[in-house]
């Protein structure tokens, strides 16, 4: 198998980022890759941005974590970035795909590819994170709700890039909890959920991934079990997925409890 | 382009073509045939070598990135000290029939042993679920991971350094980025969907058009009638959903009862590029609701196979059939009523559903397959 032709254009700093022409961006290539072997994805000029540094830094804030587009999941699963409290996010990091995935493979990636069972997208949307994206004129700063408009496709506009993802740190009563459901550990989850409980920060949470569309997020009361039931029966997933994601969602509740 | 690389402790130069992916640089360019390709999509881990002294699937890396790099295959760690004591417990062990997995096998191992030096059987278990071998059932690599833990030879882990700090340019808050999302209509049978539209129209005015092949196909996105004989009609369809795009070219057979109202279009489809394959097949049946109001039943059913039902799993293409159907059944209406269908555009585009282009060129087809 080999992708089709392609140019490709290596910047490695934003400032040539601006100055370089359209194409399809590639971080760890770990989801665009197969697509290119596969040659259902064709673009025509593809620019890689791993290289860029910039994209490729972590910053500390008194109630956030920014975390740079292109850091890796297995930096985060190693607890090379700092935590947003709980070791939430290297709990998390540690389960997606394999080790020689997750040392290519990018936070910022795995949430423009949106891939409706990514472990980052679900759980990002639980915690309330915002993608901080660049663009010639500025940028914006959009909240993981709405930046997924559903299965691989967001609402960068063209020239747009994610440069950073901001999550919030949890308050120290704060509490989690995530299942999946996989029949081989590191496989796409066939149902998961994740349940967010932050009283300080008046937070009720569950998002339940792996559907057929953007995550289905509950919010408030609406974190129990009947009102997933609900928002399942537009997912896309048939009677045995709906069973098996409110399964996940119950596990995740109850270790959030 | 030209990159120079270290491959195996020698400097390389050489020419690559952008869509090399380092497996083949490795395998084609270089003769090291160590290194094996199994699946080409990340999953088996045939493919695994060291990039930085970090293992990465080759067949997913493109060699262009790693200029400047340091690469490590099988044929490279000959001299290194745990691959000498994970080859020898290897075999000890019968971690190995035929081969295949082995090199990616290896240096999987090689990693668990230098980052996990206390892992147990379970966790070793856990980190080889991303090498797949179809031979040994793994009991025997297990169990040579084991037997290298247990003497480990003298040698340090490397160490990764904590992600550099830096500052990031924040600007301000854009929570109204999302359309709202397309609405979904259907509702979701076995192995498809059901749509159904209301049509404040007569059902003798609704069935004309139905009758109409190329009305139908106009409201299709994406879709185009190349020719047509008769009931059997040759077109193509051009779907995008973020980087995936897929062209089918196929033919459909249509069938109309008029006493009924009923009608039925089956075909099926390749796309050439990936070799996906699609089968369809929609009936639909009119009811009239009195004399100036209509209801359209519409059964959908579709298979894919190929790559693309590989990447694309089952939710996510009925979840999209089910938005392709929304646009159908709005297009149609709007058609029925005799408005063009720019709503519709609105809605591609800003759902990205369909790209601008792709929808400027429905629109030049529009033009061109006029409703009698
Ligand atoms: C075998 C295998 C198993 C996997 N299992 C899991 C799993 O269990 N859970 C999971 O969550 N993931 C899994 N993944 C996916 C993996 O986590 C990917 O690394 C991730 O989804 C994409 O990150 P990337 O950096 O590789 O993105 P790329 O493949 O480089 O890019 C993906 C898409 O995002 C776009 N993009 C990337 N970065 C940016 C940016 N900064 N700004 C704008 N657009 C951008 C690209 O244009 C492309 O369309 C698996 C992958 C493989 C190969
Ligand atoms: S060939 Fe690379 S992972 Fe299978
Ligand atoms: S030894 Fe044959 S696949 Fe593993």
């Amino acid at each position: 198998m080999k992708p089709a032709v392609f140019s490709l254009e290596q910047p490695v700093s934003v400032a040539q980022l601006m100055q370089s022409g359209e194409g399809r961006i590639v971080a760890g290539g770990q989801s665009l890759g197969p697509m290119l072997n596969f040659r259902v994805a064709q673009p025509s000029h593809v620019i890689s941005i791993a290289q860029i540094r910039e994209f490729s830094l972590v910053e500390e804030t008194e109630d956030a974590v920014i975390i740079g587009a292109c850091v890796t999941h297995a930096a985060i699963a190693d607890g090379r970035v700092p935590d947003i409290g709980k070791g939430i996010l290297p709990a998390i990091a540690q389960g997606i795909a394999y080790r020689a995935v997750r040392n290519r493979g990018t936070i910022g990636g795995s949430l423009c590819h949106a891939d409706p069972a990514a472990d980052w997208l679900c759980t990002m949307t639980a915690l309330g994170a915002a993608v901080l994206t660049l663009r010639p004129d500025g940028g914006r700063t959009i909240p993981l709700t709405t930046f997924v408009l559903g299965p691989f496709r967001n609402a960068l506009q063209p020239g747009e890039i994610v440069q950073a993802v901001r999550v919030p740190k949890a308050s120290p009563e704060a509490r989690w909890g995530y299942y999946k459901a996989c029949r081989k550990p590191g496989e796409f989850a066939h149902a998961m959920a994740a349940v967010f409980l932050d009283p300080a920060r008046d937070i009720h949470r569950a998002v339940i991934g792996a559907v057929g569309g953007a995550p289905i997020v509950l919010e408030g009361s609406d974190v129990r079990i009947e009102s997933a039931e609900r928002a399942l029966l537009q997912s896309g997933l048939d009677e045995i997925g709906r069973i098996m994601q409110l399964a996940a969602l119950r596990r995740a509740m109850e270790q959030a409890a | 382009m030209t990159i120079t690389l270290k491959v195996n402790d020698l400097a390389v130069s050489a020419e690559v073509a952008p869509r090399t992916h380092l497996a083949d640089f490795l395998r084609e360019d270089l003769l090291l045939t160590g290194t094996h390709i199994g699946c080409e999509h990340g999953v088996c881990g045939a493919c695994t070598v060291l990039l930085d002294g970090e293992p990465v699937r080759s067949c997913i890396t493109l060699a262009a990135t790693c200029a400047g790099r340091d690469v490590k295959s099988i044929e490279g760690l000959e001299r290194d000290p745990v691959m000498a004591a994970l080859r020898e417990a290897f075999s000890a062990e019968h971690a190995l029939q035929c081969g295949y997995c082995t090199p990616g096998m290896l240096v999987t191992a090689r990693d668990i042993v230098l980052r996990l030096p206390d892992a147990d059987e379970d966790r070793i278990r856990l980190e080889l679920a991303g090498n797949l071998c179809r031979c040994t059932g793994y009991n025997g690599i297990v169990r040579a991971i084991r037997r290298v833990l247990s003497h480990r030879p003298e040698v340090t882990a490397p160490s990764l350094p904590p992600v550099t700090r830096g500052t990031f340019r924040q600007f301000s808050l854009d929570d109204a980025a999302a359309p709202p999302a397309a609405q979904i209509s259907a509702k979701f049978t076995g192995d498809g969907l059901h749509e159904t539209l209301s049509i404040a129209l007569p059902p003798e005015q609704v069935w004309v058009a139905l009758r109409d092949p190329a009305l139908i196909a106009s409201c299709l996105p994406g879709a185009t009638i190349t020719s047509r004989d008769g009931d059997r009609i040759r077109g193509e369809m051009l779907t995008s959903l973020g980087p995936i795009q897929a062209r089918f070219k196929g033919d459909a057979t249509l069938t109309y009862d008029d006493m009924a109202r009923t009608g039925r279009i089956a075909g099926s489809g390749r796309d050439t590029a990936s070799g996906t394959r699609m089968q369809a097949e929609a009936t639909f049946r009119l009811v009239g609701n009195g004399p100036a109001a209509s209801t359209v039943e519409i059964d959908l059913t579709y298979a894919l196979k190929g790559p693309l039902a590989q990447l694309g799993r089952g939710p996510i293409v009925r979840v999209f059939a089910a938005e392709l159907a929304a646009m159908v059944a709005r297009n149609l209406e709007a058609r029925l009523r005799g408005e063009e269908t720019p709503g519709a555009g609105a809605a591609l585009h800003a759902g990205g559903l369909i790209s601008h282009v792709a929808w400027r060129w429905l629109r030049d087809l529009l033009s061109r397959f006029h409703v009698r």
